[in-house]
């Protein structure tokens, strides 16, 4: 009879081994990690308190990462939220069904390229003889030409705007099925009583498809707050230190200047942001449920 | 009966979770017969004939000494800084690997995981013989040696001849004479300084110079010392208004522009020169014109010696951690002997810090002039990106292409790099 009672445990032990061993157990060390001071080729490890986490709010490279993490965060969420959903909503209409596998396939495409692939290519685009430079010169907007990636006041958007090209698509895809999920008789009805296209994306489609936008509004804030990938390629934090994001820094600190404790304090930084996002998540969820 | 298949459930999944955990432990690999040696050898030689040369030389070896196993991995420069990081921390660092001299290398002697040479390379000995002396300078640290060099490297203003000629400008021997020349270049329609900066290394090779230039040798020689830099002496300010002064000579917006491209507008003949290291020549020789170099034009009001050289010797480290040390040192005496260096010489292009190796064998005039130019200099002055703490490059390196976009002055940068040397310094102690 014992032995029934503990088979569910039993059952779960192996994971749980997993996930403490490779989850909890590093995140934990983490935090021990950020009381030191010590590098990667160096045995000694010196406590030093909370020095780190001072640092790190004097430091104005801190401050300039956290902003662009929310520049990334508020367009991506306009961008690929608000866009994704009015593209999806498109796509879907009786007048676009025609084309719209076409269409998906063509926004769907960059989520599949790799990171590394499209930064290449945008780098291209944004060079000072680029693609871009050249786009604005032929339509008479040569004096808005810039090293898009060079001057510090372009280099974060010229990224933010290569990473809406890349994800909108993955969005859109999560709208288009949300949208076939809803009952053909709602738009029919609409139909009927005479509402304009307009009306029938306010009043049905956006309260029909509002749990998937709270996943996808929750995905892409992460997203926003973990981006690293992009950021390296395009720019590596350049110029000076003007498009750095708490990913890069984080990347600069541990394996650049060998600063790993300091590095382990911008990791738990990234971690509550992230923490205190997914708590509202599951908040929102359960709203939605009642 | 269901009790036993529930233990032997629980059995099968201990047992895979124990297979997981054991994994890291039980494949060191280092038990193999014992008359078999491996050595492994991480180097920052990833791309083109570099990487051939030494997959080459390490089967050449191999085929030499049979019992000896060489692990040949490589990355290239910025990952390999990165990359070198983490393996010297883990507890199987390679037993041979690359590293640039200077503060660079000085931080892994410190950390204590770089084996001392000192008795493989004293006068006497196969390395110490074979290899220019001179070029052991930027491995010696507290009077020992811990690296051997491969390559010696310089930096020179490498120059269009047929623009120059067209022009009727000459080589500038000082800095005004050099002014005039760029303003003439600059009407002439070509860009007169081909300049990537997207990668700050580029200026920070600038400011190598720049700084030996303007900056009191004595002064610059306690600055560039991590536990007594302070980088108050005006002359560094003075050493970025020279870099401004150039500013408007570069390629536009050289933020946004990378190294290489810099290098092709150069090469197709859109620039008429470029700030180059001698071992890039093999990027200039597809070239369709004639070339030449200068040296850095020397400053009126500087106080550093105009005829040192920017430039030092890259070469290889033995790990402190390493079983088989003499197979290591056995190893570097093979790619340092003549006829190696040699190959390297004639397949790379690469300037061999080998005694004779560049010769009329395996080079043409112009690299022997390379090598001319490198021996008659005064004295070497190592990249500044490898001379200071990498804290100090930082913020040096990021200010400076600030500057550049004008975002910020050089006495601002400067108050910044006061600020890093002082923590540096702080920490050192």
């Amino acid at each position: 009879m014992v032995g029934k009672k503990m088979t569910p445990y039993l059952f779960l032990v192996p994971s749980f081994i997993l996930v403490s061993l490779f989850i909890y157990y590093p995140l934990i060390q983490n935090i021990k990690y950020s009381f030191f001071e010590w590098n990667t080729f160096s045995a000694i490890q010196e406590f030093t308190g909370f020095d780190n986490y001072q640092k790190l709010f004097k430091d104005k490279v801190f401050y300039q990462s956290l902003k662009n993490n929310l520049l990334f965060a508020a367009i991506s969420m306009l961008f690929q939220v608000g866009g994704g959903l009015v593209i999806a909503a498109i796509l879907e209409d009786t007048v676009f069904k025609r084309f719209s596998a076409i269409f998906r396939t063509v926004y769907f495409i960059p989520v599949l390229i790799s990171t590394s692939v499209i930064g290449l290519l945008f780098n291209f685009i944004y060079t000072p003889e680029g693609l871009l430079n050249q786009f604005l010169q032929s339509v008479g907007l040569e004096s808005w030409a810039t090293g898009w990636l060079g001057n510090g006041d372009t280099a974060i958007y010229a990224v933010i705007a290569m990473s809406q090209w890349q994800s909108i698509g993955y969005i859109m895809m999560l709208f288009i099925v949300a949208i076939q999920k809803i009952p053909p008789s709602l738009y029919e009805a609409a139909l009927l009583d005479g509402a304009s296209k307009v009306q029938v994306f306010l009043k049905i489609t956006v309260p029909m498809v509002k749990e998937t936008a709270v996943v996808a509004s929750v995905v892409t804030l992460s997203g926003a707050f973990l981006v690293f990938n992009q950021v390296f390629i395009l720019t590596n934090g350049g110029p000076g230190q003007a498009s750095e994001v708490l990913g890069t820094q984080l990347y600069h600190s541990a394996f650049v200047n060998g600063d790993m404790g300091y590095a382990s304090t911008i990791a738990n930084i990234i971690f509550v942001i992230t923490l205190i996002l997914s708590i509202l998540q599951m908040k929102l969820f359960k709203t939605e449920k009642e | 009966m269901k009790k036993s298949k529930l233990f032997s459930v629980m059995i099968t999944l201990l047992m895979i979770t124990f297979s997981i955990a054991g994994c890291s432990s039980t494949s060191n690999g280092t038990d193999k017969k014992d008359d078999q040696v491996e050595l492994s050898f991480f180097h920052r030689f990833a791309d083109g004939a570099n990487k051939q040369f030494f997959d080459s030389a390490v089967k050449e070896f191999e085929s030499q000494n049979p019992k000896v196993k060489i692990k040949v991995s490589s990355a290239i420069n910025d990952d390999y800084k990165q990359k070198i990081n983490v393996l010297l921390g883990s507890s199987n660092p390679p037993d041979i690997f690359f590293a640039w001299s200077g503060e660079y290398a000085n931080k892994f002697v410190r950390s204590g995981k770089v084996l001392d040479l000192t008795k493989y390379t004293k006068a006497g000995t196969e390395l110490g013989d074979q290899i220019f002396t001179s070029q052991f300078g930027p491995y010696t640290f507290e009077r020992k040696v811990y690296g051997v060099p491969i390559v010696m490297d310089g930096k020179a203003f490498f120059y269009n001849k047929e623009i120059f000629k067209k022009l009727g400008v000459n080589e500038p021997k000082t800095w005004n004479e050099f002014m005039t020349v760029l303003k003439k270049i600059k009407q002439g329609g070509y860009t007169p300084i081909a300049f990537g900066n997207q990668s700050n290394w580029a200026v920070g090779h600038y400011l190598t110079t720049l700084n030996q230039r303007m900056v009191d040798p004595a002064v610059l020689k306690k600055d560039y010392n991590r536990s007594t830099g302070e980088f108050t002496d005006p002359s560094y300010v003075t050493a970025l208004e020279k870099m401004i002064e150039l500013e408007p000579y570069f390629t536009k917006e050289p933020n946004a522009v990378t190294d290489d491209s810099a290098i092709n507008a150069f090469v197709n003949g859109k620039a008429a020169i470029y700030y180059n290291q001698f071992n890039q020549i093999p990027y200039i020789k597809p070239a369709k014109f004639d070339w030449g170099w200068f040296n850095f034009p020397a400053i009126e009001d500087g106080k550093g010696d105009p005829q040192e050289l920017t430039g030092a010797s890259q070469g290889f480290m033995v790990s402190a951690k390493t079983k088989n040390p003499d197979m290591a040192i056995k190893f570097l005496n093979f790619l340092t002997s003549k006829t190696i260096a040699e190959k390297m010489v004639k397949e790379t292009g690469m300037v061999s810090s080998t005694i004779d190796a560049v010769n009329k064998n395996s080079a043409d005039q112009k690299m022997m002039d390379v090598v001319e130019t490198i021996k008659q200099a005064s004295g070497m002055n190592v990249w500044l990106d490898t001379a200071l703490d990498s804290k100090i490059v930082d913020v040096y390196l990021n200010g400076a292409q600030q500057m550049l976009n004008k975002e910020k002055t050089p006495e601002e940068v400067m108050k910044e790099v006061q600020k890093a040397a002082k923590e540096v310094k702080e920490s050192s102690k």
